[in-house]
């Protein structure tokens, strides 16, 4: 492909007791490409994206960050490398302001008294907010409101762009679309594709193929804990995802044979 | 849901009404404050407002505020603490033992403190260590800290004359600066700390994010358990130093000092805007609320009414701001 690879996995194998959540998984992710994820429930997307971001640690296998060796032992470790996640249900803070949202976790600082005291830098983290928030393109009238006040879209808008402002080099979206009223829906994958001509490599987990259709530019399949596939978004449809998703035709899916042949195609 | 969300895009009449939103809470308890004092100045006669009254008036303000506001920092956090009015009595027991024992009071004090963070920084142990509720552990510790303390009085009152031997610590703890009593400015001082605290450093925010969503914090990275525990043992500190104060005032310790003051501290943040399930409330707010309840409580005992009404009418007034509160909140959404 000639791209630059800026994330590898290889051969991750994870175990949660007798139950094998990823077997064998090997996938890369070049620079400035969105590449979706996508599998049934169960198949190990989000193992594989607590892995990636540093919630959950590999039983085997190794994670290479532009070419390095990386161990996260954190989602810290892994933020602290450039990499974001915005999970479904934990991105925001409803109660703190959107401000205060953006910065959580890596507040501004002002030094007094020779470093004895350090207080928050409230003007400067609000304009920055609204440096970041302009620069994607979200219009949000006013940063100092809770965000329980905003609407869905409004939300999952701040918690994509808290992780495109600080994820320097890749962003994890889990179902970024799910809860939102279909109008919104358009907002966040223009948001998504935004986040890429940023330079930023994403990775976008989600159930609606259509909505991945329209952003990615490839896609990563997964099944009951395989890679079952990989193709460019342009050289596939909706019927070959959701067969490989499924495992052969949508009728004939479960035993060996048929998937075998499938994975292979 | 989503009906709601569809209209506010774009409406900017919302934001101005939204933004100033957050100030109406304190509007409102500012407005019942202000309007008690008019009441009982008329029902009293203006005795209620006689320099002597005001000053007994602002040194209860002082010694339920103190816990008052730590209480508050730890609802925001998500936790309670039902022990607080046992921590207070145990500092306000150990600073009388050691006096009586011959240590300078001063010192007392100091020891009184650590015991304040000791008792907080283990109730708040428990919670985070075995993640369990606050609520259950600190009624237990309520229990059993006060327990503790009639084991070592065995009911005794204990003597704390510290005015006839050091009138500078007395002057210190429930003096006057000329006009003003000094445990207010004990307050001033805790407020405004633990303001700077909450609203002007990172700690602070970690509190509300805490409280509001805690795992949402603690995948952004924040350190729960810690901020927590911080929050458990500033509010033992403060109730202890509450206790010491108190019992310099009254010159003897009595094992039932600072029972009731738990659900009183809750009920000033209550009033003053804070909401149970954490994440929000301010500090500001929970001092008004302290105003609110004691002017209740001498404004009914000096109007004539007597003191078997002010359970009543404070349960009522909880009652009336958390209506009000709430019907604010769901006007916004």
């Amino acid at each position: 492909m000639g791209k630059e690879v800026i994330l590898s996995l290889k051969n991750i194998t994870k175990k949660f007791g007798a139950l094998v959540a990823l077997d064998d998984v090997s996938l890369d992710l070049y620079k400035n490409e969105v590449l979706a994820l996508v599998g049934d429930n169960g198949a190990g997307k989000s193992t594989l994206i607590k892995i990636i971001s540093g919630a959950i640690i590999q039983n085997r296998g190794e994670i290479y960050l532009k070419g390095r060796k990386v161990d996260f032992a954190s989602p810290i470790e892994a933020k602290r490398a450039g990499i974001e996640t915005v999970y479904q249900d934990l991105a925001l803070v409803d109660s703190l302001n959107v401000a205060n949202n953006l910065f959580l976790g890596r507040e501004e600082k002002v030094s007094v008294l020779g470093g004895t005291l350090k207080f928050l830098r409230h003007r400067y983290m609000e304009k920055r907010s609204k440096e970041i928030l302009d620069t994607l393109g979200i219009t949000i009238p006013n940063i100092r409101e809770q965000v329980k006040f905003l609407s869905g879209g409004q939300r999952q808008s701040i918690a994509v762009a808290k992780a495109a402002a600080f994820g320097k080099n890749i962003i994890i979206l889990d179902e970024p679309t799910a809860a939102l009223a279909v109008k919104e829906v358009g907002h966040i994958l223009e948001l998504v594709k935004k986040c890429k001509e940023e330079g930023i490599s994403i990775i976008i987990i989600t159930h609606n193929l259509e909505h991945a259709f329209m952003v990615a530019d490839r896609f990563a399949v997964l099944r009951v804990g395989k890679k079952v596939g990989e193709r460019l978004a342009e050289d596939t449809d909706i019927d070959e995802i959701v067969k490989l998703i499924t495992g052969g035709t949508l009728v004939k899916n479960g035993k060996d044979g048929s998937e075998r042949k499938i994975v292979n195609a | 849901m989503n009906d709601r969300t569809t209209k506010n895009i774009g409406n900017l009449n919302n934001k101005s009404i939204a933004s100033r939103i957050g100030a109406i809470r304190e509007i409102i308890i500012f407005g019942l404050t202000v309007g008690l004092f008019i009441i009982f100045y008329f029902t009293t006669r203006g005795i209620m407002f006689a320099p002597a009254t005001l000053r007994i008036i602002f040194v209860a303000v002082a010694e339920l505020g103190l816990v008052a506001i730590g209480i508050t920092m730890l609802i925001i956090a998500g936790e309670f603490d039902l022990s607080v009015g046992s921590i207070s009595a145990m500092g306000a027991l150990l600073a009388a033992r050691f006096y009586q024992m011959g240590v300078n009071p001063f010192l007392a004090l100091g020891i009184s403190l650590i015991a304040g963070i000791a008792l907080g920084g283990f109730n708040g142990f428990i919670t985070v260590r075995f993640k369990l509720p606050s609520f259950i552990i600190t009624l237990a510790t309520m229990i059993g800290y006060r327990g503790l303390i009639y084991v070592i009085t065995e009911g005794v009152p204990i003597g704390f004359r510290v005015i006839d031997t050091h009138p500078g610590f007395h002057r210190l703890l429930t003096g006057m600066l000329t006009v003003i009593p000094i445990p207010l400015i004990w307050l001033v001082v805790g407020t405004v700390i633990l303001i700077l605290l909450l609203n002007f450093r990172r700690f602070g925010n970690h509190v509300y994010a805490v409280g509001g969503h805690k795992e949402t914090a603690r995948a952004m990275g924040i350190n729960i358990n810690k901020t927590k525990m911080i929050c458990f043992m500033i509010l033992g500190m403060l109730s202890s130093f509450a206790g010491v104060m108190r019992v310099t005032r009254i010159r003897s310790f009595h094992s039932l000092q600072g029972e009731g003051i738990a659900l009183l501290a809750i009920a000033a943040a209550v009033i003053g805007g804070t909401l149970l399930q954490g994440g929000v409330g301010t500090i500001l707010g929970a001092v008004l609320g302290t105003i609110v309840i004691v002017l209740i409580e001498y404004g009914l005992i000096m109007s004539g009414v007597g003191a078997y009404m002010y359970n009543l009418v404070l349960g009522a007034v909880i009652i009336i701001v958390v209506i009000l509160n709430n019907v604010i909140e769901q006007r916004r959404t």
